[in-house]
């Protein structure tokens, strides 16, 4: 079947809105369970996408954002899987081998610009500096409206053009950029480190420190294994404290005595 | 006996339990959710620090720092938070009491809603919708978001009430409980850097009859996590001893991802099912 312009804008906008959703506001409207069903709606075929967005649902069910790390994208996954089934009339499992590089370039985009836009931070800065928190929730309302666009770009260019004109379009992109951006999500946090270390650091906790990075380099404790240890650690100075307190307290009295 | 006048009122928790739901809003690798706890936070700080605006600025510089945790258990951290800003209790305390609580909040979310909630959820709700009825969907909808929207609900008022009951108890031994505190929070600090920084230099170079990689040869050699370790240090010493701004080092970062795709030392793996 062939759709209307109107039907992939509004293809295009419901993933800018569920591509919002898959970060904040969170109500999972972007799950290909509730994206397969409103594709249908758009196409006129509520049952086929009711269907195809269950499976796809089973297909994405394990593979969700956990600490930052990102699987192929659910929203373009889900939303041009269900479409390519209900235009190409062909089973889910076939559309969504259709979907799928676009999933990729949807997670790649989505991890560039996680790396790029940490260019509003120095931004975001001047803003605090000058007391202008008006425009700091302009700056955040920018960011929101940035990703609402590249989700709604990654699902039209499909649609619009085809799937087989878009991939050729995807494999001209240049594979050194995708990488060396990619890269950068790994590097970058360092940066968010040094600052938090320059507020925090003071010399004399810098064994604890030590300790923590040595727990998590070499024995690959979770972050939260590490605090409860650093818990145990604190408890047990907190009461040495306490009791060289005590101990100071009664000497005193002893040697005021004494003399 | 101490006692405190509320300043924060229903009013701006309603807005920061909405606000809670945008914590990932400015998103970016630097400071990961930082810029969406301001945020979130802002309508609390902003009462509290009313008449203080030099104060204010220097508040909300410290909370842009980084921060990762899960966005529904969140709102335990803001009423907690906003409670410790209320009564004025000690910044080194606040800050490290704030990492030490949202890092490992991090990984338990991940345990109990997306590895549990949402799998089971979707999971009932995906099996009715495969027998063609709409029901699934809803069903999914509702009981995920019952349980997402009452943690987000509870765990703020849950958190605002023990920040403020403890308020008194802190504030009389401040000393102590911010060094405890600031024992853990180095601690999980420390514990973060070889986690979430990935860094690594591939290269490999041929000897004569060998091939030396210049990772697993040598930096892995040294000690697991040592480029992470040390890049973090040389940002660390750019920041503190040549008053570099985070935009050169961020623009650095950049450099570095860049030139190393460029080299072909970083090579995009598609990830795979």
């Amino acid at each position: 079947m062939t759709i209307s312009i109107i039907q992939i804008l509004l293809l295009a906008t419901l993933a800018g809105i569920c591509g919002i959703d898959l970060y904040n506001g969170q109500i999972h409207i972007h799950r290909p369970i509730i994206t397969g069903p409103l594709v249908g709606l758009i196409l006129g075929d509520l049952e086929t996408g009711l269907i195809a967005g269950a499976s796809l649902e089973f297909v994405w069910m394990a593979l969700v954002p956990l600490a930052g790390a990102q699987p192929p994208n659910v929203v373009i996954g889900g939303i041009l899987g269900t479409a390519f089934t209900i235009i190409t009339q062909q089973d889910p499992s076939i559309a969504v081998g259709l979907a799928l590089p676009f999933a990729i370039i949807g997670q790649i985009v989505t991890i560039s610009f996680f790396s790029f836009i940490a260019v509003i931070n120095p931004w975001v800065d001047k803003a605090i500096e000058a007391h202008d928190f008006k425009k700091y929730d302009r700056i955040m309302f920018g960011w929101q409206a940035t990703y609402f666009a590249i989700n709604f770009v990654i699902v039209f260019i499909p649609l619009y053009f085809g799937a087989d004109q878009s991939i050729n379009l995807i494999n001209s992109m240049p594979q050194w950029l995708i990488a060396g951006l990619a890269a950068v999500g790994g590097i970058m946090p360092a940066v968010g480190f040094a600052t938090l270390c320059k507020i925090m650091y003071k010399k004399a906790y810098l064994p604890f420190f030590v300790v923590g990075v040595i727990l998590a380099a070499y024995l690959k404790l979770p972050v939260l294994a590490v605090a409860i240890v650093g818990c145990a650690v604190a408890a047990y100075d907190y009461y040495m404290n306490d009791k060289i307190e005590k101990v100071e307290e009664s000497l005193g009295d002893n040697l005021y005595d004494g003399i | 006996m101490m006692e405190f006048k509320n300043i924060v009122t229903k009013k701006e928790i309603r807005k920061m339990l909405w606000r809670s739901s945008f914590l990932q809003t400015g998103y970016n690798y630097e400071r990961r959710q930082a810029n969406g706890w301001l945020y979130c936070m802002l309508p609390g700080l902003l009462k509290v620090y009313e008449n203080e605006p030099e104060e204010m600025i220097e508040v909300a510089k410290n909370h842009v720092t980084y921060i990762g945790t899960h966005p529904f258990l969140v709102t335990f951290v803001q009423g907690v938070i906003i409670s410790m800003e209320e009564t004025r209790q000690d910044r080194e305390l606040i800050n490290s009491l704030k990492i030490s609580l949202m890092s490992p909040l991090g990984g338990v979310g991940d345990a109990l809603i997306w590895m549990t909630l949402l799998p089971i959820t979707a999971g009932v709700g995906a099996s009715i919708a495969m027998g063609g009825s709409i029901m699934g969907p809803i069903i999914f909808f509702v009981a995920f978001n019952a349980v997402h929207l009452f943690l987000r609900l509870f765990l703020m008022d849950y958190g605002y009430r023990l920040g403020t009951g403890a308020a008194v108890t802190l504030k009389k031994s401040t000393k102590k409980i911010s060094r405890a505190s600031s024992i853990v929070g180095m601690m999980v600090v420390g514990s973060l850097i070889p986690t979430y920084v990935k860094f690594s230099l591939p290269l490999t170079l041929d000897v004569g009859n060998k091939i030396f990689n210049l990772q697993t040869d040598l930096f892995d050699k040294i000690m697991p996590g040592f480029l992470p370790l040390l890049f973090t240090y040389f940002c660390y010493y750019l920041l503190t001893k040549k008053k570099a701004t985070p935009m050169k080092l961020i623009y650095i970062c950049i450099a570095i991802g860049i030139i190393g795709g460029l080299l072909g030392i970083y090579k995009y793996v598609p990830f795979t099912f």
